[in-house]
């Protein structure tokens, strides 16, 4: 659906991104992932055709972005960083605007108004001024922009940026039921929002892709230790005395107490042993009883940070 | 192209520009009449329309300043780069745009032969007029398209306007500094010269490589010297001619003699030809940049 191949953009002497390969297939929602300037963006303008690559090549649907830009332009609605909307419009105004840049013809346009608005839920404000609109819904009309004409790959740079919790629900909603039927790549920062709609990730760092994996074996790999939160009632030595005594056990560390009277602390296993059955025998045993347990999982953002702290540490 | 073209003419109306511009044009291109026509009791239009000229001097930043730096300001060019339109339609659009503002502005003071003629005790020089307004048309288009490109090399509307604004005034006065420009061939050579090494300097900026910028200057400079050593008069008054290129406002002055010939017609299409083609150009090259 979408290849890009050896893609280099450099400013000067300066590289934005350098050496990017990837390859987007068809139905797949592609999350980009990294810090801030790390050349999401970048390469975000370079397969929609806003900025030309310095090297490499994008291919779209079998179209390249250079030598066939307008085929190419056709299989994409993009959702820039910043929503690209003219204040001075109203919603339905810029919407048939955008409709007529895309060459939907006259008579359709109407219809498909309708229907994106509709997805987006902006029929309320339709005949009121983008400059009046609070940012949730500037956001919501520029993916409305996006979905025009129906494109097979959608294109978004931080789309749920100025969403409410309850926005950004209906946002990976209407997302996850577009996957399959649609190419979908979006950025972002935060990594909970990739890892709930996402079924790859790429994650970006200074400029070059440093992984690019499932979410679940992304934290998969980081995560080589098997550990277990706890918090027990009773006192700190006995709790501590009880839980060495458990054969699997290789580590134990007391963390910062949150209820009192209670102990909190992290029981590190040995690799592939569950713990989890022998640490309840343990305690009860010692009648120390088990308030709370649960796995201690490490989170796509330690494996996001563990990854990009690797990369700076080798520079 | 045709979608750009009618978003930018409403824009004109839905912000203060539009009626701005036009109210400003029309309420001189009234008083020039009153005053002049029908205070005066002459039926000399061809005048009015010269004065008008150098109010629309004025008026041109105004229409062009925002048309392409507004949009790179609020990164809207994002839209519009994005969609199936390319490059060439988008400036286009623009551009008719600004056209079209323009001649709908001029041709409200196309009331004012009409009202002579009904007035008037000998028949109007109507052939005359007509001949005046295309030709009015054909400059406003070329001082449109200079707005057009400087709007494009900037983000902010309003050094647009002031350079475009010293753009035209410069345009203006070559007629005056013409005369008193050097004819003499040394100053010619010098001037070639300073042109030429002024192109290398580009092609440096442009490609940053010393050898090919080096062989250039050397090309330039053996090319202008053979010249100047083989004949001498070749240099004579190329000043005056050069610089003649750029007299955009000479040639209006045929149109109201009622002479219509092709050479003016021509250059000041391809005058605004070029300043288009120069906007596309400009907007590739930031891309590439």
């Amino acid at each position: 659906m979408i290849h890009v191949e050896n893609l280099t953009k450099r400013y000067g002497r300066r590289s934005a991104v350098q050496g990017l390969s990837f390859t987007v297939k068809s139905g797949e929602i592609l999350g980009f992932l990294g810090p801030n300037g790390a050349g999401k963006s970048t390469t975000m303008n370079i397969i929609t055709g806003y900025l030309s690559s310095s090297e490499g090549t994008v291919t779209v649907n079998g179209h390249d972005i250079l030598e066939n830009p307008k085929d190419a332009k056709r299989q994409i609605g993009y959702m820039p960083e910043i929503p690209p909307l003219y204040p001075e419009m109203t919603v339905q105004e810029y919407l048939r605007f955008a409709a007529a840049l895309k060459g939907i013809p006259r008579p359709a346009r109407d219809a498909e108004l309708r229907r994106t608005m509709g997805m987006v839920r902006i029929e309320d404000v339709s005949n009121r001024l983008i400059k009046n609109l609070s940012k949730g819904y500037r956001q919501r009309v520029g993916f409305a922009q996006a979905l025009l004409a129906d494109p097979p790959i959608l294109i978004l740079d931080e789309p749920t940026i100025g969403l409410d919790p309850q926005q950004i629900n209906e946002f990976r909603t209407l997302l996850k039921s577009m996957g399959g039927n649609h190419t979908v790549i979006l950025s972002s920062h935060i990594l909970s929002e990739v890892s709930a709609v996402c079924s790859r990730v790429l994650i970006f760092n200074r400029g070059r892709i440093v992984a690019s994996d499932t979410p679940e074996n992304l934290v998969r790999g980081v995560s080589d230790h098997n550990s277990m939160l706890l918090r027990v009632r009773g006192r700190e030595s006995e709790v501590r005395k009880a839980i060495e005594s458990c054969p699997g056990i290789r580590n134990v560390t007391i963390l910062e107490t949150v209820e009192t009277g209670t102990v909190e602390l992290s029981a590190e296993g040995r690799k592939d042993a569950d713990i989890r059955e022998d640490l309840f025998k343990a305690l009860s045993k010692a009648s120390l009883p088990i308030l709370v347990m649960k796995p201690a999982d490490s989170t796509l953002e330690e494996a996001f940070l563990s990854i990009t702290g690797d990369d700076k540490e080798q520079k | 192209m045709w979608a750009i073209f009618r978003r930018e003419l409403r824009a004109y109306f839905t912000t203060s520009l539009g009626y701005i511009v036009m109210g400003f044009f029309l309420l001189m291109a009234g008083i020039f009449f009153t005053v002049n026509n029908l205070l005066g009791a002459s039926p000399d239009f061809k005048s009015v329309l010269g004065s008008l000229l150098f109010i629309f001097l004025f008026i041109v930043p105004l229409i062009t300043m925002r048309l392409i730096s507004e949009d790179t300001r609020s990164k809207t060019d994002q839209l519009l780069i994005t969609s199936p339109v390319g490059v060439t339609g988008i400036v286009l659009g623009k551009y008719l745009a600004a056209l079209a503002l323009f001649a709908a502005t001029l041709a409200v003071t196309g009331a004012y032969p009409v009202i002579m003629s009904m007035y008037a005790m000998e028949p109007l020089a109507f052939l005359e007029i007509l001949g005046g307004y295309l030709g009015f048309f054909l400059l406003g288009a070329a001082f449109i398209s200079v707005g057009l490109f400087v709007s494009s090399t900037t983000e902010n509307p309003v050094s647009a306007a002031v350079a475009t604004f010293a753009t035209l005034l410069l345009l203006w006065i070559v007629d005056w500094i013409q005369p008193s420009l050097p004819k003499d061939s040394l100053s010619g050579l010098v001037f070639v010269v300073s042109l030429g090494l002024g192109a290398a300097l580009i092609v440096h900026l442009t490609l940053r490589s010393v050898p090919v910028t080096v062989i250039l200057c050397a090309v330039i400079l053996a090319a202008a010297g053979t010249g100047y050593a083989l004949q001498a008069s070749l240099y004579k008054g190329i000043v005056n001619r050069i610089v003649g290129w750029f007299s955009l406002v000479k040639r209006f002055q045929d149109f109201g003699l009622g002479v219509l010939s092709l050479g003016p017609i021509v250059y000041y299409m391809s005058f605004s030809a070029i300043f288009v083609f120069f906007t596309v150009r400009m907007i590739e090259k930031r891309r590439w940049s």
